[in-house]
C-alpha cells in the first residue's frame, strides 16, 4: 500500500525527514511514535501534499504509483486521508456540505456519479451516531466552536464517510477523554479491511489498547530508528524514548 | 477640470430644464440645488472621504437625464416571496403596483404639483451627489408606513439601462415610518449587461419612535456601470434600522451613508459585503452619528479584491457630547486575492463624552493557507477552495439576508461573480 525510501525533506529550508524508511503493507495498521518535534506531522503532511513541505530525496509509492506526483487533491481523491493533528476551523463552510464536496470529488475522479443527497444525509446520519456525534454539528460551519475532542471525532467522521485507502491519523487520540478515546477507536476499528491500510501517530500506549496494530515505528530525528510489534509500544510506555534517542545519534 | 464639468452642467441643466417634471421636484428647487453644488464643487480624489473612489465616469458622463424610452427591460429577479415590487428603468417608474395595507406609495404619477418634496441634503455633512440627483430627479418613490404599522415588504428594482452618453438615472426613495410601524424594504439596483450607465441615487430613510426598518440594498448593476449613491437616516427614540448592503457590480460604485441616531435608544446596524474583481473599485463611506443617549450601532463590512479591483469601506463613528451610554462596534476585514488588488478600510471613532462602550477592528489579509490545505486535503480543487473561502468570507453579512428568495438570488450573483457557479452551488 505505501513504501516510503530515503525519504528527505525539509520544511523553510531545514531538513526535518533525514532518510525515512517505512513500508505499510495492505490491510494493515501501524503506529508510528516518538518524541515531540521528531517529524512525525512533517511525514503526514509529506504524505499529504502540503504545500512548503519539500521532498528532496527519496520516494513514496502509494498502491505502487509515485504518491510524490500528485497535488494533493489527487492524493485525497486517489484515497489518500489524513487526519489532523490541529483540525482547522473553517467558519461559514457548512460541515456537511464539505463533507458532499469531498464525496463527489473522489466519486467524479473514479468516474462515478454523484452521490445521492438522500442517501448521503442518511450515511453521514449513522457514521455520527456511530461517534456519539450531536446532529446540530451537521449544520454547523466546519470544526467551528468545536471542542478540541469534537474537532477529533469529526476528522474520524469524515474518515468513516470518505473511506480511504490509506489513513494517516496525526495523533487523533490527543485531547480525548477515556469514552471518546473508545469512540474514535472502534470508528478506526470499523474501518480495518484488507484493502485498506492506516498509519497511525500516537503518544500513548493507551490508544494502541483499543487499536491493536501490526507493527510500532519510532521515529526519532527524521527517521525510524526501530520497529517491532505492538510489544514495542509498551516498552516505549517504560522506558520512554532517552535510550532509543542514544542510537539514533 | 472641476470648473469645466460644473458648466457643463450647469448648461445641461439649462437644456432640460422645462422638461423636468414639477411634480418631483420644483423648477426653482432644482436651482438651487445646483447652485449649492457648483458651491461646494464636485467630489475629486483628493477630498479624504473621495481617495477610493473611481470619479472618472462623473467627468464623462452626460448629467441630464435618460430619455424615457420604451425599452425592454432586461429580465428581472424573480419577486422575492412576500414582497410588492415596484421597478423603475432609467429613474422613472415602470411597473406600478397595489401598495401594501397601511402604507402610501407616491411616485410622479401620483403625486401633486407642489405637493412637499423633501430634502435629502438638510444635514448631511456630505450631499454633493445628493444635490446632484435633486437637480435631475425625473421620478421620486415616497414611502409612508402609517403609524403602528406591521406591512408586507416593498421590492423597489431600479433597472438602468441607457448608455452614460446617453444620460444618467436618478433614482430617488423616501422611506418614512410612523411610529412603531415596521416594513421591510429590498431595494435593487441592476442594468443590462454591457450597459455603460451612470446611475446616481438618493434615498432617505425616516423613522419615527419605536419604529424598525429592514432594509436590504443590492447593487448589481452591468460589469461597466458607474453607480453613487447618497443615502441619508434619521432615527428617533428606540427606533431601529437594520440595513444590508451587498456591493457586486458596476465598474465604480461608491455609495455614502449617513445616520443619525438622535432619540434615545435608537439603534442601527450596517452589514456591508462588496465583491471586487477585474479593473472594479467599490467604495462606502459610513457615517453613524450618535446624538441622542443610549444609542447603539453597529456597522460590519466584508470585502473582497481580486485581480486589479478595489474595495474600501471608510467607517466612521461620531458620538456626541450628548450621547452617553452609547454602544458602537465595528468589524471591518478585508480579503486580498492577488498581489495588484487592494482593500481599503478606515475605522474612525470621534468621542466626545465619557460614558461609551466602543469596540472596533480592522483585519485585511490574504487567504488563509491552513484552510486552503484543508479543503485541498479533503479533495476540493485549488480553485473551488479558494471560492469557497471566499464565500465563507461574506457569510457573515449573506447569511444575515432573511427572505430567503432574495438570499439565495444574492448568493448565485456572487457565485457568477467568481464565476463557478458550477463547482459551489453544491456548497450552498
Ligand atoms: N515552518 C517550519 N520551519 C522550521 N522548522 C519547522 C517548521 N515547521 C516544523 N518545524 C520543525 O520540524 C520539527 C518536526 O516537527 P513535527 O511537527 O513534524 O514534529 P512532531 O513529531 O509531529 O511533534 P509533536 O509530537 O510535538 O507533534 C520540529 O522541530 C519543528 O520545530
Ligand atoms: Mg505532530
Amino acid at each position: 500500500m505505501l513504501t516510503i525510501k530515503n525519504l528527505h525533506a525539509t520544511v523553510d529550508g531545514q531538513e526535518i525527514l533525514k532518510g525515512l524508511e517505512l513500508e505499510v503493507p495492505e490491510g494493515e495498521v501501524h503506529a508510528i511514535m516518538g518524541p515531540n518535534g521528531s517529524g512525525k506531522s512533517t511525514l503526514a503532511h509529506v504524505l499529504a501534499g502540503r504545500p512548503g513541505y519539500t521532498v528532496t530525496a527519496g520516494s513514496v509509492h502509494f498502491k505502487g504509483r509515485d504518491l510524490l506526483a500528485l497535488s494533493p487533491e489527487e492524493r485525497a481523491r486517489e484515497g489518500v486521508f489524513l487526519g489532523f493533528q490541529y483540525p482547522v476551523e473553517i467558519p461559514g463552510v457548512n460541515n456537511v456540505y464539505l463533507l458532499k464536496a469531498a464525496v463527489n470529488a473522489a466519486r467524479a475522479h473514479r468516474g462515478e456519479p454523484e452521490v445521492d443527497a438522500f442517501e448521503f444525509l442518511t450515511l453521514v446520519r449513522e457514521k455520527m451516531r456511530l461517534m456519539r456525534m450531536d446532529d446540530s454539528m451537521l449544520s454547523r460551519g466546519v470544526n467551528e466552536g468545536f471542542s478540541g475532542g469534537e474537532k477529533k471525532r469529526n476528522e474520524i467522521l469524515q474518515m468513516l464517510v470518505l473511506e480511504p485507502s490509506l489513513a494517516v491519523l496525526d495523533e487523533t487520540d490527543s485531547g480525548l477523554d477515556i469514552d471518546a478515546l473508545k469512540i474514535v477507536a472502534h470508528g478506526v476499528n470499523t474501518l480495518r479491511a484488507p484493502n485498506r491500510s492506516q498509519l497511525l501517530v500516537t503518544h500513548y500506549q493507551r490508544l494502541l489498547e483499543h487499536i491493536v496494530p501490526d507493527a510500532v515505528h519510532v521515529l526519532v530525528k527524521g527517521r525510524i530508528v526501530r520497529s517491532g510489534d505492538r510489544t514495542l509500544a509498551l516498552e516505549l510506555e517504560k522506558r520512554g524514548y532517552d535510550w532509543l534517542i542514544g542510537e539514533a545519534a | 477640470m472641476n470648473g469645466a464639468v460644473l458648466n457643463r452642467l450647469k448648461e445641461e441643466f439649462g437644456a432640460v430644464r422645462a422638461a423636468l417634471p414639477e411634480s418631483v421636484i420644483g423648477s426653482a428647487r432644482r436651482g438651487e440645488a445646483l447652485e449649492a453644488l457648483c458651491a461646494q464643487g464636485l467630489p475629486g480624489t483628493r477630498d479624504e472621504n473621495w481617495r477610493y473612489t473611481d470619479l472618472r465616469r462623473l467627468e464623462q458622463a452626460r448629467f441630464a437625464p435618460a430619455q424615457a424610452q420604451a425599452a425592454v427591460l432586461p429580465p428581472l429577479p424573480t419577486a422575492p416571496e412576500g414582497y410588492v415590487r415596484y421597478v423603475f428603468l432609467d429613474g422613472r417608474l415602470h411597473t406600478d403596483a397595489d401598495a401594501p395595507h397601511g402604507v402610501v406609495v407616491r411616485t410622479a404619477r401620483s403625486q401633486e404639483p407642489g405637493s412637499t418634496p423633501w430634502r435629502l441634503e438638510a444635514r448631511l455633512p456630505e450631499a454633493r451627489l445628493a444635490l446632484l440627483n435633486e437637480t435631475f430627479a425625473t421620478d421620486a418613490v415616497s414611502i409612508d408606513v402609517a403609524p403602528g404599522t406591521q406591512a408586507t415588504g416593498i421590492e423597489l428594482l431600479f433597472v438602468a439601462s441607457a448608455a452614460a452618453t446617453e444620460g444618467a438615472s436618478y433614482p430617488r426613495v423616501r422611506l418614512a415610518l410612523g411610529a412603531g410601524a415596521r416594513v421591510s424594504v429590498i431595494e435593487r439596483h441592476l442594468g443590462r449587461a454591457e450597459a455603460h450607465s451612470l446611475v446616481n441615487s438618493a434615498v432617505h430613510v425616516d423613522l419615527a419612535a419605536a419604529a424598525t426598518l429592514t432594509h436590504y440594498r443590492v447593487q448589481q448593476l452591468g460589469a461597466q456601470a458607474a453607480w453613487f449613491d447618497t443615502l441619508s437616516a434619521e432615527l428617533a427614540a428606540e427606533a431601529r434600522y437594520d440595513l444590508l448592503a451587498v456591493g457586486a457590480g458596476a465598474l465604480s460604485a461608491r455609495s455614502t451613508v449617513h445616520a443619525r441616531l438622535s432619540g434615545r435608544g435608537a439603534a442601527m446596524s450596517l452589514a456591508a459585503a462588496a465583491l471586487a474583481d477585474g479593473q472594479q473599485s467599490l467604495d462606502l463611506y459610513a457615517l453613524s452619528e450618535h446624538i441622542a443617549p443610549h444609542t447603539r450601532t453597529e456597522q460590519t463590512f466584508r470585502g473582497i479584491a481580486s485581480s486589479r479591483a478595489r474595495a474600501a469601506f471608510n467607517g466612521k463613528v461620531i458620538v456626541r457630547e450628548t450621547a452617553r451610554g452609547t454602544d458602537s462596534r465595528q468589524s471591518l476585514r478585508g480579503l486580498l486575492d492577488g498581489t495588484q488588488c487592494e482593500i481599503d478600510l478606515r475605522p474612525q471613532l470621534e468621542i466626545y463624552t465619557d460614558e461609551v462602550r466602543c469596540s472596533h477592528g480592522a483585519t485585511a489579509g490574504k487567504l488563509d493557507e491552513n484552510m486552503l490545505f484543508y479543503l485541498l486535503s479533503r479533495g476540493i480543487a485549488p480553485e473551488a477552495a479558494q471560492h469557497l473561502l471566499k464565500w465563507a468570507f461574506l457569510e457573515d453579512v449573506i447569511a444575515k439576508i432573511a427572505p430567503r428568495d432574495l438570499r439565495r438570488q444574492v448568493e448565485t450573483t456572487l457565485l457568477g461573480q467568481m464565476r463557478d457557479l458550477d463547482t459551489l452551488k453544491e456548497l450552498l
